[in-house]
Order: structure tokens, then sequence, then C-alpha cells
């Protein structure tokens, strides 16, 4: 481990190890690489179905994700893959899902980042009506406080499902009942093509917790750390008993909605402005590098290490058999057993 | 087992007013062990909680209140406050709480204070109870129960019969029970379901119809499972809920004009009992469906295009649907009586039908 006399982290979090910076260095560098990657194959018609890039955002996704531990539960968005990733979903399962394959988290029934792994990592399986977990989180959180257990719940969203009933009614009902929640809004200042003045008539989402009586935050989404910082001081908050609390990370979302949206809606002034200046991963790496925590050949090493794992995930994706098609109605009810028994694995690779 | 008493309750027995809810005590079984609907529904939500400590309660006005209807009525004083959870009025968030819940293991049962509120969870009900186990194999034991249908007075947002919404989903188990024991059976085996379970109980039956139900703790009626109430030999009438007691009484008139009528109760809507329903078909080659619930795409279209598709060469007659058209539920006396079917045009149906 490097002294820290060496280091200038006069900006850099002290209660991190290096390790831990240099595993939120990967988990930024990995989730770029992958958005990249999969939006290139599926501009080539290689990808089959959608795509929904959380692209500049990672900074919120893993900063929050971070404090978590394996027993915490978190329900996300479509747009929070890094999330998942950051807590710990398996690359090639991953990329399996994308691909309708039976290795993939859902066997198959349903794709690109509409994924969760409840039982492996506590992640919601991801549905596209976006607030619909908000109140699933009040859930599992009330779960945690009647048991008393020391677990948490984070659900993220979207500036856009704050306009939705289910976002204010799942923060009343947390505050009213003290639940161990913590509420993440990754404003990427557009709700598809709305921006964030057609959304709501405050200056900002996080002072919007007052009104329900839990403590709001608001923090630079293009900063790792300091999303970190805000995300474990809830985290701890709600553990030890505290009650719910609400974060609100800034970015900009670099790509459309969907794969299919070239978001020109977005004025090309403020994408430049986030991309050269709020780049999330950039920050990170040469903040990590001039203080001294990674040199360039650990960053060189680091994405050497990412684009195997993708290309590994790629192979095994595209190895992993089709579900086999008369299975399509299996796993509706519980007792047919189909989610407690192996799936057929005699589907092909070859797509009809 | 067919049962050929008179069920039909004497309005004098009724034990309250117009739609049921009120100040009035839940009331007793009677010292013979006769059950009200209302009882038996009690009966069974206290002996599952003292049965599975994962058995919880959810709603508005459920705790101190013990609830619109009186089902919880003494429920918080046994259970406490964690237990028998009292709500805002937030109907999606009710259901997603039950769900997260569940997905840790609690097998919470949730109220709505009438099923017409419903669809104020609609999305948590549709899109996330119902789809959460197929695409991710994470069981959802949950019970969303809710005072349904008319008969009542009631009129537009207190009568409704959602269960065809729900039954569109897929996912979800819809029970409609007729009488108490069934009614207590039924929603034993749905606390004990792994799957979700929509619990419709019927509030014109609550306090008017009266039986011998079971003390058994562990008496359980199966779900899927219809029940011949009534054997007949020329007409069967295939119904559920509130609508069975309208046939009984039917076929009982019937009766003494010499048209035998087999009345079966479905019991169950989701998954549907179609060898019992079909079952009947092949016996008396003759079928009116009957529902409460709306006759364009309803409950009566799925099972009447069941039977011409299955039964076809038992027909004697053409399959019949009776059942409201697709209006708002009215409230003025003469206009609901006009607007649901009544225990004559299921008459004159029935004889319609005999005569081919």
């Amino acid at each position: 481990m490097a002294t820290t006399q060496t280091r200038q982290r006069k900006d850099t979090d002290p209660r991190l190890s290096d390790d831990e910076l240099k595993r939120a260095l990967y988990l930024v560098k990995l989730c770029r690489y992958f958005d990249e990657r999969m939006e290139s194959l599926y501009r080539q018609g290689k990808l089959p179905g959608a795509i929904y890039s959380g692209r500049g955002q990672e900074g919120t996704h893993i900063g929050v994700v971070l404090p978590l531990g394996p027993e915490d539960s978190l329900f996300p968005t479509h747009r929070d893959l890094s999330a998942q990733i950051a807590k710990g979903l398996d690359l090639k399962r991953i990329m399996a899902q994308y691909w309708g394959r039976i290795d993939g988290y859902t066997r198959g029934r349903d794709g690109n980042s509409h994924i969760g792994d409840w039982y492996g990592n506590k992640t919601w399986t991801v549905m596209s009506h976006l607030p619909i977990a908000y109140p699933v989180a009040c859930g599992a959180a009330l779960a945690y406080k009647r048991r008393g257990e020391p677990h948490i719940a984070m659900a993220i969203c979207g500036d856009g499902s704050t306009s939705n009933g289910r976002w204010h009614e799942s923060l009343n009902m947390s505050a009213i009942a003290q639940l161990p929640v913590v509420w993440v809004v990754n404003n990427n200042l557009y709700a598809y093509s709305a921006p964030n003045e057609l959304e709501f008539s405050v200056p900002t989402i996080a002072e919007r917790a007052a009104a329900y009586g839990m403590p709001g935050v608001r923090v630079d989404g293009a900063d790792v750390l300091a999303v970190e910082a805000a995300a474990r001081e809830a985290v701890e908050r709600a553990r030890g008993g505290g009650g719910p609390s609400l974060i609100e990370s800034v970015s900009l979302r670099w790509k459309g909605h969907a794969g299919h949206d070239p978001a020109k809606y977005v004025p090309k002034e403020l994408l430049e402005e986030y991309m050269r200046d709020k780049d999330p991963v950039k920050i990170l790496e040469e903040r990590l590098l001039s203080d001294g925590v990674v040199d360039d050949q650990e960053v060189a090493d680091i994405q050497g290490r990412i684009e195997k794992e993708f290309e590994d995930g790629y192979e095994f994706a595209q190895s992993s058999p089709f579900p086999e098609p008369e299975d399509f109605s299996k796993g509706l009810w519980v007792e047919d057993g189909y989610w407690t028994s192996e799936p057929g694995r005699g589907g092909g690779t070859e797509a009809s | 087992m067919a049962q050929s008493q008179d069920t039909r309750p004497k309005e004098q027995d009724v034990e309250t007013g117009a739609a049921g809810h009120g100040a009035e005590p839940r009331g007793k079984r009677t010292e013979d062990g006769q059950a009200t609907y209302l009882v038996a529904i009690a009966e069974a939500l206290w002996e599952e909680m003292e049965r599975d400590e994962r058995v919880y309660l959810l709603g508005e006005d459920i705790g101190v209140y013990g609830g619109a209807f009186k089902v919880t009525e003494g429920f918080y004083d046994r259970f406490g406050a964690d237990r028998v959870m009292d709500t805002p009025i937030a109907e999606e968030t009710i259901v997603g709480m039950a769900i997260g819940s569940a997905m840790e293991g609690f097998r919470p049962v949730a109220e709505f204070q009438y099923a017409d509120f419903m669809t104020s969870g609609f999305d948590e009900i549709s899109t996330a109870l119902a789809r959460v186990h197929y695409r991710s194999g994470v069981p959802l034991p949950v019970v969303l129960r809710g005072p349904s249908g008319g008969m009542v007075r009631a009129s537009s947002f207190h009568s409704i019969n959602p269960e065809p919404w729900f039954a569109y989903s897929g996912g979800i188990k819809i029970v409609c029970p007729a009488f108490p024991g069934d009614a207590k059976g039924l929603l034993k085996s749905a606390i004990r379901d792994d799957n979700p379970v929509m619990y419709l109980e019927h509030k014109w039956i609550y306090r008017r119809v009266r039986e011998q139900v079971s003390e058994d703790p562990d008496f359980l009626v199966p779900i899927g499972s219809a029940n011949v109430r009534r054997e007949g030999d020329d007409v069967s009438i295939i119904t559920y809920g509130a609508m069975v007691h309208r046939a009984l009484e039917a076929a009982q008139t019937l009766e003494g004009e010499g048209i035998s009528v087999e009345v079966v109760d479905l019991r169950t809507v989701v998954p549907m009992d179609e060898e019992t329903v079909l079952r009947s078909i092949e016996k008396t080659a003759r079928a009116v469906v009957l529902s409460e619930s709306y006759r364009f795409v309803g409950i009566a279209a799925e099972v009447a295009s069941t039977i011409a598709e299955k039964a076809f060469e038992h027909l004697d007659a053409p399959v019949v649907r009776l059942a409201p058209p697709n209006v708002p539920i009215p409230f003025s006396p003469t206009l609901e009586d006009a607007f649901l079917p009544g225990v004559d045009d299921i008459v004159a149906t029935v004889k319609n039908l005999s005569a081919w």
C-alpha cells in the first residue's frame, strides 16, 4: 500500500482505501467501456432489442452503490445498469441477457438492462414503469425494520419519475414509518425529451425532501467520491434507525433516451460542456493519477482487464443457448417449478 | 356436492343496512355454529395470523377502527400495530409495500376499502405483482382483498366487479366466493398460496348469508376448483359471486315449472376450473353464463367461448351470456335493478334456452 505522505489526497475522501479507490476506478471505466461497446454492437445490428445508455452518469451509479453491503437491496431503473454491475452482477450473465439467452438473469424472459438478481446480489429486476419500484423498496425496508435487521433498501430513479405519484407516495410513506431507505434521483436533466423546467417548478429536487420530513442533498454526479460520501451518510443514517434520505445527483444524459433517439433536443453546447468538464470517468482517473493512487501502467492494466472481461462476456453470451421455445409460459406460477429447477438448454445458439 | 336447500337470505336476517359498512360490530357465530360470510372471512384471517407470524395485514383504517366493513375488528388489540398496519390513502404504495415485504419473506394481506379502489393501485398490481415471478423467479405470496359487487345501492364507485381487469394480467389468481364456508376455506388457501391472489368478497353477501362453517384450523377450499351447487338435467347456469344466489333462486322457481337447472359456482375465476364446467355441459347440453361483471370482454365471455370451443359437440343450443352492459353502475334502485341480471331475467333466459 502506498504511503499517504507521497500523495496529495486533499480532495479524496480519506476514509476510502487505495483498494477501494482502485475498485471505483475499475467500475467507472468498466461501465463506460461496456456502454460504448454495446452501443457499437447495437449500431452494427449485432444486438437485438434496445439499449438504454447510462453514459455520463457513472459517477452517480457507482457512487451510490459503493457504501452498500451484500444484504442491502437495490431497486434501480433500466438506465442504471452500471449500478447493478457495481452491486455485483456478472458481466457474462448480463450479456447473455442482452442476447436473449438462457444464462441471462431472466432466462430470456426479458432483455437488456431490464435485469436484476434478487437472490444473488439483491437487485430488483427492472420494470419500465420506472417509479414502480419505489413502493416496493418501501416494502423491503419495512421487512428489515420489522425484523430488526441492519439492512437498508436503496432505490434509484430519474428526474422523470419524480413527476409520478408513486415517487411522492413512497417518500411520504417512508418518512411516516421511518423506513431504512435511501432514495436516489439520478437527475440527468432530461426525462426523455422533457427538460427539468417542464418537470418541476422548484429549483432542485433535493429540497422536496423537507416537505416529507427527511434530509435531502444535491450532489455533483461528475464526482463519484462526492456522491459516495453523500450516499454513505444516508446509508449509515438509515442503517442506524435514522430513517430515509433523498439524494439528488446531477449529471447529463449524454445519449438519447434509448438507442434509437439522437437526443437533438439537448443543446450542443450543454452536451459539450458536460463531456469536456463533467466526465465522471475522466475526473476520477485524473484525480487518482495526480494523487498517486494509481500510475499510468495500473490504469492500462485496468483497461486491459476490462476489455478481456468484455470479450469473455461476449463469447459466453454467444455460446449460451436460447431458451427452449415451448418453455415460454413456464414460471408464471410458483407451482410449475420452472424457477426452482435447471432450465432446458436445448434451444440452440442460432436465432430464428 | 349438490345442495338443494334454500340458501336465499331473508331480508330480516340482514344485520345491517345498505352497503354494510358503518359502525355496526362484525358479529359472531350463532350458538349452533353458523357464521356469516363476514365472520368467516375474519376467522380465516385470524387463524392464519395465529398460525404464521409472517402473515400481516396492511390497509386503510384496518387498525383501531377495525376496517370499513369491520372485518378486522379486534385484530389490532390481539396482533398490534405492526401486524395490523394502517397506511395512508396510497393504494399504489400499499400494493408495492406488499410486494417488497413478500420479496423479503413476509406474507402480506392487503385490504382495499372497496374493490373499486384496486384501480388506484392498478400499475403495481397488473405490471409488478403479476409479472415479478415470471421474470425473476421471486415468489410473491401476496393477498389483495376487497369488497366487490353491487346490489346494495352503492353506485358507480363502490360496486365494481374488477376481476376481468386483473384476470387479463396473468400471474394473479382470482377468487370470488359466494358462501361463508368457501369464503373461509378459500381465504386460508389464498394466504398459504405462494402466488399473488386477489380475493374478492361480495359486500352484498357479507351479512346476508349464513351457514355452518368448519372450525378446523386447516380447513381449506382449493383455489381453482368449481362447485356444482345444485344438480340439474336441462340447463346449466355457470356463475360466481352474488349471482350464485340469484341463480339458485331462479332454479327453484324453474323447478316448479318442470325445468331442472344445474348451478355451477366457479368460486375461482383464475385459474378457471374448465373440467367441472364442461362436465356440466356434457350433461345438460345448454349453458347460461351469468356474471355480475360486464358482458363485453367479461368473465362470462371467456367462459362462454371456452364452452363453445371445447363442448360444441355436446351443445343443443347457443351458449348465452347474461351479464350487465358495460356502463357505469347506477344508483337509483330502479336503475340498478334494471342494470343487474335479476331472478326474472335468469328465469326467462333459461326458459328460452330450454325451448331449443
